[in-house]
């Protein structure tokens, strides 16, 4: 009996192969697929009213698991091991709207349509083998299949320089992966487990030395915080999205950015709690330096997708920050952070897509007043801002208020830094606006209209997602917080 | 008990209701010509909406201090060790207290009339679908922050209006000085929000244990539990933390009420409709900050030195502003300069500790300065200006007003009987007792009586600009006329609140809204004494008015160093140039110089290695002999390496460290 998550692994992997093979009906392969992806995550979520809970053991348990015997070496079993808990189910949720989003918003793709779609659901197999694998290898393998496709997406659907920022993003994250690999190895040897199952790792991987700990923490820290990205490990990201092409950016910055997060809560923080707590002065600091790095480059961008790319880096290092913090409503926070990020980046990076569509251009000064000639796109720019700002009602707001509580809660006065960034953060969307939506028009072709139906369309499955959990963010709370996460020192 | 008491709990539904018109209008507006773009709807649904939040005010006059609170859970986090053992719980709910149902008096009423006005006001108008939306989710977003039962929900109403506020500002969005306009407001608040968010998680992490039940955290951190305040009267001595967390608060107040320093943006706010300005920048939102003062000192207490740095801005605020409207020529501003001062007073209020007075003012100050708004709109859609220098007669076009802006000007002057007089003399009456146990009181309370005779003095200048002498002085203006019965209407029933609005305290029933505050005023000897003078200084200030201003006559622009003092005052003392250049000068030049760093620093390392490893790649190249052997060879070394990096290295490194 093959179970809910292999059939979801099955329906992606088809999804894929039949939207490279299907020629000019690849849309329609990939929008079916990517309803169906939705459809089996919406019966697990349905379906999920508790984490399964510590086995004997101590062993962590997991909804829908499924174990097969892959490889067998007289000491070292290999297993295909996947199952999720809350917080793996979130991220599912989220790369099967994203997903669904992209195949809706390039639903127009013209420049080899069938290859495109096919990596679109490459990558969302990819992230969603992340999420689910609890195994190394069966990880490890999903890790790297992620930056084929995205290779490939900027790298020949891509901007000019695409060529070099393909190149860039490829040897950064794969440099950094390398490190992810030999750490977990590490991890497993030293730990003396005869598996690499997520499971038989537990027990003994957290009772190593504190100093183990600490070695085997730094490097995998470096190699998921390549992904987030962490300051100074970063400029892969401006440029790749700046190069990428929208959908690519979409996911890009709406999953990849959130492999490095979930990898280090899993992997490393659940594995390693005396390692990361010993480290967590060195996490602070990398994550300062992201929040105030991020927002102040931000406010220096001309280039609307530069400017939300360095939004990106201030988001993520919340969730890093959240992260360190380490208690049950810092970790709650930044999984909920993931998702709000991932949506809301998700809607700005199709709104600087579009911008540059229908006017030529992304240079925030060379625009002006486009709100009475693209009313809709206009709206969107404006949602899309606000709430990654994090105006209430829209979902960045329950995630940020949260994880700034719990920054308070082990740090005191130091949540002031964050704070003020918000300042920043407003103020360089505001600006944006300003010059991009108001005061008379400027810089309008005069063939210029407002949104393709299917852009729009794109666009209101994340808004709408956005307004939805922002109003009602304890759906998603509901879930993530049925995870191992309350049981940490 | 009484028929309405269940009424209490649907308190729920005045936001509701707004919240349809939002939805409605905002949907459907663009479709509803023959609805004045959906304005009529908004009417209905506002008036709707004052009718439940009239009924629900009346019912907790009818039971006194009764508290009334249903709430829905908005998320739930279970606890870890550390400040939040029994977990958070965040919730939405809806309290009805003395201080709500006064609030939502208020704001429905004036929020309901605002929108009749606006039928008139802004039937010109371009894009009034969009104008009804929005100005129906500000009083959704009001009137739920009035009714919110925690500080977190506060908040997110509270930075709801800001953006409603934000959209309003720049409903003529063309206009790039109200898009400019807008911004300021957002960003300046924003400063203040962000202080707010910090006061809110000192509170909240203080005393996430205190309290019935599971604890504060636990039970969503609400004001109220049951039919009493859930954590009680805290605060009675000094602690830094809640000092602190006091001063945050204040922080955050000072941005949404436009207090000193953080007033800026409010003159600028004027960009909006005038209506806008009335409900928003006047009577409703930029009291929230008051509000929100009050509720915290009922709630949770500030400490004596919070109290004193209440004060001590409330004092400030309120004369430093009357000084910037004393020489300006814009009639809404005028008026808005006066709103700062006006809030200046209730924040004098609350910080001298009878919170309930300055609700008192609140509460008298949203009729009659919502009327003298709504007024200058009548005269600016008439005049199509807002120069009062162009303006002169209009009392002989527009008689009604001219009654009403006067009916303003006598109760914001507070000259007796009206509203204004018997809830300014209370602060002063008050400030003046709290002021002998606390004798650092005492220069706040001298501002305070000093900006009597100044607000007297500006408001009838502004009268006698625009209504007194023969005829406008600018002969190119048109025709003044009467506005529609919409906007006629509004007027006459604000200038019979700006009239009556004092003696409400009178009734006992509705007194029980104002627990505590000692109104109606008791009227010993020093109160009289105390009426007596400001009386006379607000007639002072009229008397001035008249001789430079009455009858069409202009005063002879002042020289020497009167005439520097008013280049100051003109250019608001300079702190728009400063925050200009704060914001424009030096933290642009910070994020251009991070740039710099980013680009040629950061990623110019990262080149030079690009450019280090194509090089170093050239050398190893010769390593690639094509020997299959070779390769072999090194295939082995790596294993060897990696073997010896795991077996020995990496122990050693951990020994080196202190592991055993």
């Amino acid at each position: 009996m093959v179970g809910i998550l292999s059939l979801t692994l099955l329906t992606l992997l088809l999804t894929a192969v039949l939207t490279f093979l299907s020629g000019r009906y690849a849309k329609f392969v990939a929008l079916a697929g990517s309803l169906v992806f939705l459809a089996e995550v919406g019966l697990m979520i349905a379906d999920f009213t508790q984490w399964a809970g510590f086995g004997a053991g101590g062993v962590p348990q997991y909804n829908y698991s499924e174990t097969y015997p892959w490889i067998s070496l007289a000491w070292l079993h290999i297993n295909y091991t996947v199952g999720v808990d809350g917080i793996s189910l979130i991220l599912v949720l989220l790369t099967a709207f994203l997903q669904l989003a992209t195949v809706v918003y390039s639903w127009n793709e013209s420049k080899s349509p069938a290859l495109w779609f096919g990596l679109v659901a490459l990558t969302g197999l990819g992230c969603f083998g992340v999420f689910v694998a609890l195994d190394i290898l069966l990880f490890f393998l999903f890790w790297e299949a992620v930056l084929i496709p995205m290779f490939f997406m900027i790298g020949y659907w891509g901007g000019p320089r695409r060529r070099y920022a393909a190149l860039k993003f490829f040897v950064y994250t794969h440099v950094a992966s390398i490190v992810m690999l030999v750490s977990l190895l590490a991890l497993a040897f030293y730990s003396g487990a005869s598996s690499f199952d997520f499971g038989s790792l537990y027990g003994p991987a957290r009772t190593l030395m504190p100093a183990t700990q600490v070695v085997l923490f730094l490097g995998m820290f470096f190699g998921f915080g390549v992904k987030f990205p962490i300051v100074p490990f970063h400029t892969w990201l401006p440029d790749a999205h700046v190069e990428a092409p929208t959908g690519g950016s979409v996911l890009l910055a709406g999953l990849l950015l959130k492999l490095g997060g979930y990898g280090l809560i899993r992997w490393a923080v659940e594995l390693l709690p005396t390692g990361a707590h010993d480290l967590a002065p060195l996490l602070y600091l990398v994550a300062f330096t992201s929040i105030i790095w991020g927002a102040l480059v931000a406010l220096a961008q001309r280039d609307l997708k530069r400017m939300v790319a360095y939004s990106s880096i201030n988001h993520m290092g919340i969730v890093l920050l959240a992260i360190a913090v380490g208690s049950s409503l810092g970790i709650t926070a930044a999984v909920l952070l993931m998702f709000a990020h991932g949506v809301v980046s998700g809607l700005l990076f199709m709104v600087s897509g579009s911008v540059h569509h229908t006017f030529g251009t992304r240079d925030v000064s060379a625009l002006g007043g486009i709100t009475p000639r693209t009313p809709a796109l206009a709206t969107m720019v404006m949602l899309g801002a606000l709430a990654s700002l994090g105006l209430p009602a829209l979902i960045s707001f329950p995630a940020e208020f949260t994880a700034l509580l719990a920054t308070w809660d082990q740090l005191g006065y130091w949540v002031v830094v964050p704070l003020l960034l918000l300042v920043v953060t407003a103020a360089f969307y505001l600006w944006m606006m300003q010059r991009v939506l108001f005061g008379p028009p400027k810089g309008i072709p005069p063939t210029a209209h407002d949104l393709p139906r299917v852009e729009l369309a794109g666009m209101a499955i994340l808004a709408g997602l956005a307004i939805i959990f922002g109003v009602l963010p304890g759906l998603l709370v509901h879930v993530i917080v049925s995870s191992p996460i309350s049981g940490w020192p | 008990m009484s028929v309405l008491t269940p009424l209490l709990a649907y308190a729920g539904l005045v936001p509701l209701l707004t919240f349809l018109s939002f939805v409605l209008v905002g949907f459907l507006g663009n479709r509803l010509k023959g609805l004045e773009w959906g304005g009529w709807i908004a009417v209905l649904l506002s008036g709707a909406a004052m009718v439940v939040g009239t009924l629900v005010a009346v019912a907790e006059m009818l039971s006194p201090g009764q508290y009334t609170d249903v709430s829905y859970t908005w998320l739930t986090v279970p606890g870890s060790p550390g400040t939040f053992p029994n977990g958070v719980s965040l919730v939405i709910g809806f309290l009805v207290d003395p201080l709500s149902a006064l609030m939502l008096l208020v704001v429905t009423i004036v929020g309901f009339l605002v929108m009749l006005y606006s039928i008139g006001y802004m039937h010109h108008d371009h894009g009034l679908p969009r104008y009804y939306a929005e100005l129906s989710l500000f009083l959704t977003a009001m009137t739920g922050l009035v009714l919110a039962d925690n500080l977190l929900e506060f908040f997110l109403f509270w930075e709801l209006v800001g953006v409603c506020s934000y959209f309003l500002i720049g409903f003529y969005y063309e206009k790039p000085s109200a898009a400019s306009a807008a911004k300021e407001a957002f960003l300046v608040t924003r400063v203040g929000d962000v202080l707010f968010l910090l006061g809110i998680f000192i509170y909240f992490a203080t005393y996430a244990t205190a309290g019935g039940g599971a604890g504060w955290a636990a039970s969503g951190f609400k004001f109220a539990n049951g039919t009493q305040p859930f954590l009680g009267p805290l605060v009675g001595t000094n602690t830094p933390l809640l000092t602190v967390a006091g001063l945050m608060i204040l922080g955050g107040a000072a941005g949404k009420s436009a207090q000193f320093p953080l007033h800026v943006w409010l003159p600028d706010a004027m960009e909006g409709p005038t209506t806008v300005s009335a409900l928003i920048h006047a009577a409703t939102m930029v009291a929230a900050g008051v509000y929100l003062l009050a509720v915290t000192s009922v709630f949770l207490g500030f400490t004596p030195d919070d109290q004193f740095a209440i004060v001590a801005i409330g004092g400030i605020t309120c004369f430093f502003a009357a000084t910037m409207a004393v020489v300006n020529t814009d009639i809404k501003r005028v008026v808005a300069y006066s709103t700062i001062s006006q809030l200046g007073y209730m924040v004098l209020a609350v910080g001298a500790g009878v919170t309930m007075v300055g609700m008192y003012h609140l509460f008298t100050h949203a009729f009659f300065k919502a009327l003298l708004f709504l007024a200058a709109g009548s005269v600016i859609h008439a005049v199509g200006t807002q120069d009062l220098f162009k303006m002169g007669g209009l009392r002989r076009t527009m008689p009604l007003t001219a009654g009403a802006f006067l009916v303003g000007a006598l109760s914001l002057s507070g000259i007796f009987p009206f509203a204004g007089f018997f809830s300014k003399d209370d602060i002063l009456g008050s400030v003046f007792q709290a002021a002998q146990a606390h004798p650092a009181y005492w220069p706040f309370f001298l501002l305070a009586l000093a900006t009597v005779f100044l607000t007297s003095y500006y408001i009838f200048r502004a009268w006698f600009l625009a209504f007194g002498g023969p005829a406008p002085r600018d002969a190119s203006l048109p025709t003044a006329h009467e506005g529609p019965w919409v906007m006629r209407v509004p007027l006459i029933v604000l200038s019979g609140f700006a009239i009556a609005a004092g003696f409400f305290v009178f009734d006992p029933a509705f007194a029980s809204l104002l627990p505590g505050a000692g109104v109606p005023p008791t009227y010993t000897a020093t109160d009289l004494g105390l009426s007596a003078v400001s009386l006379g200084l607000a007639g002072s200030g009229i008397a001035l008015s008249y001789t430079l201003w009455g009858n069409g006559r202009i005063a002879a622009a002042p020289t020497g160093i009167a005439a520097q003092m008013r280049t100051v005052l003109l250019n608001r003392y300079y702190f728009k140039v400063g925050y200009d250049w704060i914001g424009r000068r030096a933290v642009y030049t910070v994020a251009r110089s991070a740039d710099f760093v980013e680009r040629y620093v950061i990623d110019g390392t990262i080149r030079g290695f690009e450019k280090l490893f194509s090089r170093g790649s050239d050398l190893l190249r010769r390593a690639q002999t094509g020997i299959v052997s070779d390769y072999a060879g090194y295939v082995v070394a790596g294993l060897v390496g990696v073997l010896l990096l795991i077996l020995y290295v990496g122990p050693a490194i951990v020994q080196s460290m202190g592991g055993g």
